[in-house]
Formats: C-alpha cells, structure tokens, sequence
C-alpha cells in the first residue's frame, strides 16, 4: 500500500467554483450575515434540539414534528447535500442544508475542508440510500472519512469534531453520524475514531470553552 | 426466586410479553437527558439533564423538585443515599449525590426535618436579618458538600449497598472510592438516634488508576445472599464488590483487601469496544450463587459474566497458607494464593441492537433484561434453559411494537421476548432501569414493575410490562 495513496500534504488548493457540485441552482450560493454563525452551532432545529439547545419555544408537538418529518423525506437528503456548494432546492426552505461540510473552515489556514480535501464528495456515504427510506424514524448512517493533510494532524480530532458538530446541528434526529479518518490516513486513526464516535466524550468536548470556540470559527464560513 | 436455572424445563414455555408505553413524566426537559435513578425506597426518580437534576414523582408522574446552581457543566450521573436506620427519617431527609463533567461530585440533601426546624428558629427571634432564609426556602434541595479530585469529567457515581462507599469515576481513568465517615455506621443506631445531624464528612479511601482509558461506570454489588454465599471467595476480603466499565473495552473488580487497601481481583476482557456500563444480579440465585454481573458495549454486545466457584479450592487455600494469613510476610510471592478472582463470559445476548448499547437493567423482581442505545430500540429479554428453543413467540396483532418478529434466537440461554422499536422516535435513549409503579393505574402500587427510559429527547417515559 502505498502511503503517499494516503497522504494529503501540500494538497492542492482548489477554488470554491471547482468543487463537485450538481449545479441545481446555477450560480446560488447562499451567504448571510457572518455574526450568524452562532445559529449554525446553537441552530433552532424545527425538528427539536440538540443538547447545545435549550429553548423550549423551538420545540415542535408531536404531529408538528411527524409534518416536517415526511417533509424532509420527500426531499431526500444525499451524498452531495452534505458535502455541500451550490446546491439549493427551491423548495427547501426549513432548514440550511446547504454546503455542510465542503465549507467549513480549516481551523489553521484560511482555507476551506472542501478546498484542502480533507472532505471528499466520495467520501460521504448514506445508508440506507436516501430513496430507501419511508419512515421518518428510520435511522439513517451517515458515513464520513476525513483525509487530514498529513498524517499525524494534530487537528484531526478538531476537524472531525466540527464536521460532527456541524452535522448533528443541521441533520434531523434519525441520522446517526459517524465521522472517522480515511484508513490509513492518519497515525492514530483508531485512537481519533473511537473519540469522535464517542457521544459523552463529544457531549463534554463542547463544554470545553475553547474546543467550542475553535468550532465556532470554523463553522462561521458555513452560513 | 431464582427458578429458571433449577428447573429447566420451564422456560421452554413460550412466555410473551407486551411493552406500552404510559404517559411521559411531565414537563418534558426539552434537553438531553442522561440518566433517570429511581430511589431505592420512596416513589422518587432523578433525572440528570443540562446542569442539573429533576426528581419525578412515581406517583404523580410529575416534577417533585429539581437541584441546579451546583454544578458548572452536564450532570452525567446520579445516585441516592441506601435508605438507613428509620425509614420515617429516611423521608425526612434524603440524599442525592450527583457526577458532573466539571469534575466534582455534589452531595446535596433535601432536609424536611431541618427546613422545619429552621422555620421554629425563624419564628423564635424575628427580629431582621431573614432574607436570606427566604431565598433558600425555593431551593429545598441543598449542595452540602463538594467531592473534588477528579482531573476531567466524572462519568458515573454510585454508593455501596450499606451506604459506607461511594464510587466515582472519570474519563480521567481513575475510580476514586470515599468512605462516608460523618455518618455513623449503620450498625450504630443508638448514637443516630440522639444525635440525628449527620456531618457531611468524606474520606478517599482509595485511587485506583489501572484502566487505561476513560471509566465509564461504576456499580456495586448488591447485598444480596450470595455475596456472603458458599460461593462466594473465601472471606479474606471486605463483603463490597466494585465493577468498573472503561473505555479500554474491559471491566475490572475491585474489592478491598482487608488490610483498607482497594485491589483489582479481576480484569474481565472480551468486548471490542467501549464497554459502556456494567450492572450486577440484584435477585436471589439458586444456591445463593455469588451474582452475576453484565457489561455492555459499544461492540453492541451484553455480556454476561459469572464468578467461576471455587468448590475444592477452598480446601487447598486452608492447607497452602500458614494458618489464617496465607499471603502473611515471608511467604514467598509464588506461594501466595492468587489475589484473583476467575470471572467468564457465561453469556451473550441475542443481537439485537445496531448501534452502541448505553445501558442495560436487570430486574430484581423478574430476573428479566432491557437494554436500550444509540438506535432507539429498547429490548426485552428472558433466561431460558441452556437449550436452543424454536418455539416463535404469538404475535398480538394490536401489539404497539412494531418491532421484528420476536425472535427466535437464542443464546447462552437468553432469548429476546420483544423489542420495540422507536421508543424515543428517532433520538438516541441514554439510560433504562426498571422501577416500582405508584401511579394511579397500578394495579399493585409499590409492587408491579415498569420500565423508564431517558432520551436525547429530553423525554422520561414509564413503560408498562405485561408478561404472559
């Protein structure tokens, strides 16, 4: 096996225009204030909140929730979706589904994940397929491989942190997110694996003042 | 009872069993909630979410009262004071210690006996100076002491069966045992009679730092017959036996070796993942066998793990060792018996979730299993002889699960009654115990069992239990 497969140093830097993209909504890229970031990482998720949120008022009933649940199913979420870039359904407009991943910063350079290809459109994968699914409480695995730039990143853990983080903030509760690094691409990738799949270690992650600000900053580029 | 084992034509019976759900515990928490602990005794549950605890009441399915301002991050865990001396004390005064991500562990008590008093001495000297009283009044519950040592987030809580211990954990990999010496010993009753202010006073017995990673969990094993049994080990050390799950996939025991030192006595290996909790056998067995104790995981496996008894062994440790003290000085290391304890995986559950399991609860009544995780199944499973049973289990057509078929499966004589899928809609369930109904549709207040079970969700929902 040859190592350098794996390896992603000096990576090539691409523009945002040359980044895989379905082209659904020519030339729309959504962009909003960036003193919004706050609501990427503390979203008013219309479905319920996550452990970030605590505002009741954003709590929906039951049959509220069962609506936007078939809402959300009849328009599948997929592979590029989460990846991210130009993509904008006219009729999704409950949520920001938009550009994930692809955008989130890289918390050293002032370059994108999608830039650097740390996140990878083929690296993302939906199980089951998004056309398989009829109930909306059928649990949905969204599989993500980070290919950090070398391979004893010390801030892999970070990255994947944020791509979860990211996820779970903008995902409906029926995902189920498992964030890991490529095989092979990273010296510890166990060691990182076992810690981003780890719901406490990443619930107490994110009371870490710092952790969660580093997560802000990268998230800011994702409105 | 422990029958299923002694007579093993039984179980080959088909038993079939219906879980509905009852109305949640109300109000929702909206939040994430960890864990729901039901108190030994009294018809009270605490919820540990956010930064603070909610404690239900089993009778009225409602908020009884809530503890906050004590801790600076989530409350992971929480566990009530073993009911001691007088039971009508005991609803005077109840005591609660929680596990937070910012390191501590909170002693709180709910004083009624003192709020009144304080209310006497109130009314006693009125003159100025009462604000302060007031302000408490809101706030029955009160954080009278802070456990600190820990260096990261405390995991898991939990206090022996006498009362005497509490066990901490933390991801810092530590388990850290206290030993309560404000209060007197159980055994002392008169002096807590006349003296009925207990000093909250803690002393760290021990550290024990032999996980190599994060501890999870801690329980301790309960006082049931067989933990002074014939099977037990032979009593060279205390009666209190402590588990500990870790995120280095194994489990270690832990007792104190009569000497006040805390050592390993086993290192049971076999998930391949973060072994998320342990829970021990709170019902007699046939023959007051020692309990045994289950372990679950992220491998998405429970386990279940037997002491292997020591039967002729015995004899040889009377003659191997120089009199009462065979590990005394001066006997060399090779001679001494072995200070461990042999443990085996004597089951595996049926596979029945995809996903991280996060907690398993063993009934003291039933003997029954329920496990819950990550893909918001929650499973029902029942002892049956050592056999491969075909038998399939009726399915009621009305039945609410709209779970798989209950299975077939068996294995290691544990076949999986019925499962119910979705029992948080689409969220992640933390936390399932078995506890005692009060509520107003008991037909047995205090007596029949349901299940409860703690979601992402922020939702505490009771379940009914019908076994036929």
């Amino acid at each position: 096996m040859a190592k350098s497969d794996f390896d992603n140093a000096n990576p090539t830097v691409l523009s945002v225009s040359q980044l895989p993209s379905r082209n659904l909504a020519k030339g729309h890229v959504r962009k909003g204030p960036d003193s919004k970031y706050d609501h990427i990482l503390f979203p008013k998720q219309w479905w319920a909140g996550s452990s970030l949120n605590s505002d009741p008022s954003v709590w929906t009933s039951d049959e509220d929730e069962d609506d936007d649940l078939t809402l959300a199913t009849e328009e599948p979420i997929d592979e590029q979706e989460i990846y991210g870039k130009n993509y904008a359904p006219s009729s999704c407009t409950c949520m920001e589904r938009c550009n994930l991943l692809s955008t989130i910063s890289d918390p050293e350079h002032p370059v994108t994940l999608g830039q650097i290809a740390v996140v990878r459109l083929d690296d993302i994968h939906l199980s089951p397929s998004p056309a398989e699914r009829l109930d909306p409480n059928t649990l949905t695995n969204v599989e993500v491989d980070l290919t950090p730039t070398v391979n004893h990143c010390s801030l892999a853990t970070v990255i994947g942190l944020a791509v979860r983080v990211r996820l779970e903030n903008a995902l409906p509760p029926n995902y189920r997110i498992i964030v890991r690094m490529k095989d092979g691409s990273h010296a510890q990738d166990d060691q990182v694996n076992k810690q981003l799949g780890d719901k406490e270690r990443v619930a107490a992650a994110l009371e870490n003042d710092t952790l969660k600000g580093i997560i802000e900053k990268m998230l800011e580029t994702c409105v | 009872m422990a029958t299923e084992t002694s007579t093993p034509t039984t179980p080959a019976t088909a038993t079939t069993a219906e879980i509905t759900p009852l109305p949640p515990f109300s109000p929702d928490l909206y939040q994430r909630a960890w864990a729901s602990i039901p108190h030994p005794s009294l018809p009270l549950i605490a919820t540990c979410h956010a930064h603070s605890v909610t404690v239900f009441s089993l009778s009225t399915l409602s908020k009884h009262s809530v503890l906050t301002g004590g801790h600076t991050r989530s409350v992971r865990s929480a566990a009530w004071q073993p009911p001691r001396g007088k039971v009508s004390k005991e609803t005077k005064r109840l005591r609660l210690v929680t596990g937070s991500f910012d390191t501590t562990a909170g002693v709180w008590t709910w004083d009624q006996g003192r709020r009144e008093e304080r209310l006497e001495r109130e009314v006693r000297m009125q003159s100025g100076e009462d604000n302060k009283e007031e302000e408490e009044e809101e706030d029955e519950w009160e954080l009278t002491l802070v456990l600190e040592g820990h260096e990261n987030e405390v995991k898991s809580v939990n206090y022996s069966p006498s009362g005497q211990y509490l066990a901490t954990c933390s991801r810092d990999k530590s388990v850290w045992i206290w030993e309560d010496v404000g209060n007197p010993n159980p055994s002392s009753e008169a002096k807590k009679e006349e003296e009925d202010e207990d000093e909250d006073e803690w002393e760290t017995v021990a550290v024990l730092q032999e996980h190599d990673g994060d501890v999870k969990a801690v329980a301790w094993c309960p006082d049931v017959p067989g933990r002074k049994g014939k099977y037990a080990p032979p009593k060279r050390y205390g009666d209190d036996v402590l588990a500990s799950a870790s995120y280095d996939n194994t489990v270690r025991l832990w007792r104190e070796d009569g000497d006040g030192e805390w050592v390993c006595v086993a290192v049971l290996e076999g998930h391949e993942g973060t072994v998320w909790g342990v829970a021990w056998e709170g019902r007699q067995r046939e023959k007051d066998k020692f309990p045994r104790l289950l372990s679950w995981g992220a491998d998405e496996v429970v386990r279940v793990w037997s002491l292997k008894e020591p039967e002729e062994e015995e004899h040889e440790e009377g003659a191997a060792g120089s009199g009462n003290n065979p590990w005394g000085f001066g006997v060399p290391n090779t001679m001494r018996r072995s200070l461990k304890e042999e443990w085996e995986c004597t089951a595996v559950l049926p596979k029945v979730h995809k996903g991280d399991i996060y907690s398993v609860a063993w009934s003291t009544e039933t003997g029954l299993l329920a496990s819950v995780g990550s893909d918001s199944v929650l499973a029902l499973y029942q002892e049956t002889a050592n056999t491969t049973t075909t038998t399939t289990p009726e399915k009621t057509e009305e039945e609410q699960t709209n779970g798989d078929a209950p299975t077939t499966t068996t294995a290691g004589g544990w076949k999986v009654l019925t499962t119910v899928k979705s029992a948080h809609g689409p969220f992640e369930i933390n936390h399932i115990t078995w506890c005692k109904r009060y509520d107003a549709g008991s037909e047995r207040k205090g007596e029949e069992e349901m299940l409860v079970t703690t979601g992402d969700d922020g939702v505490v929902r009771p379940w009914q239990v019908r076994i036929q």
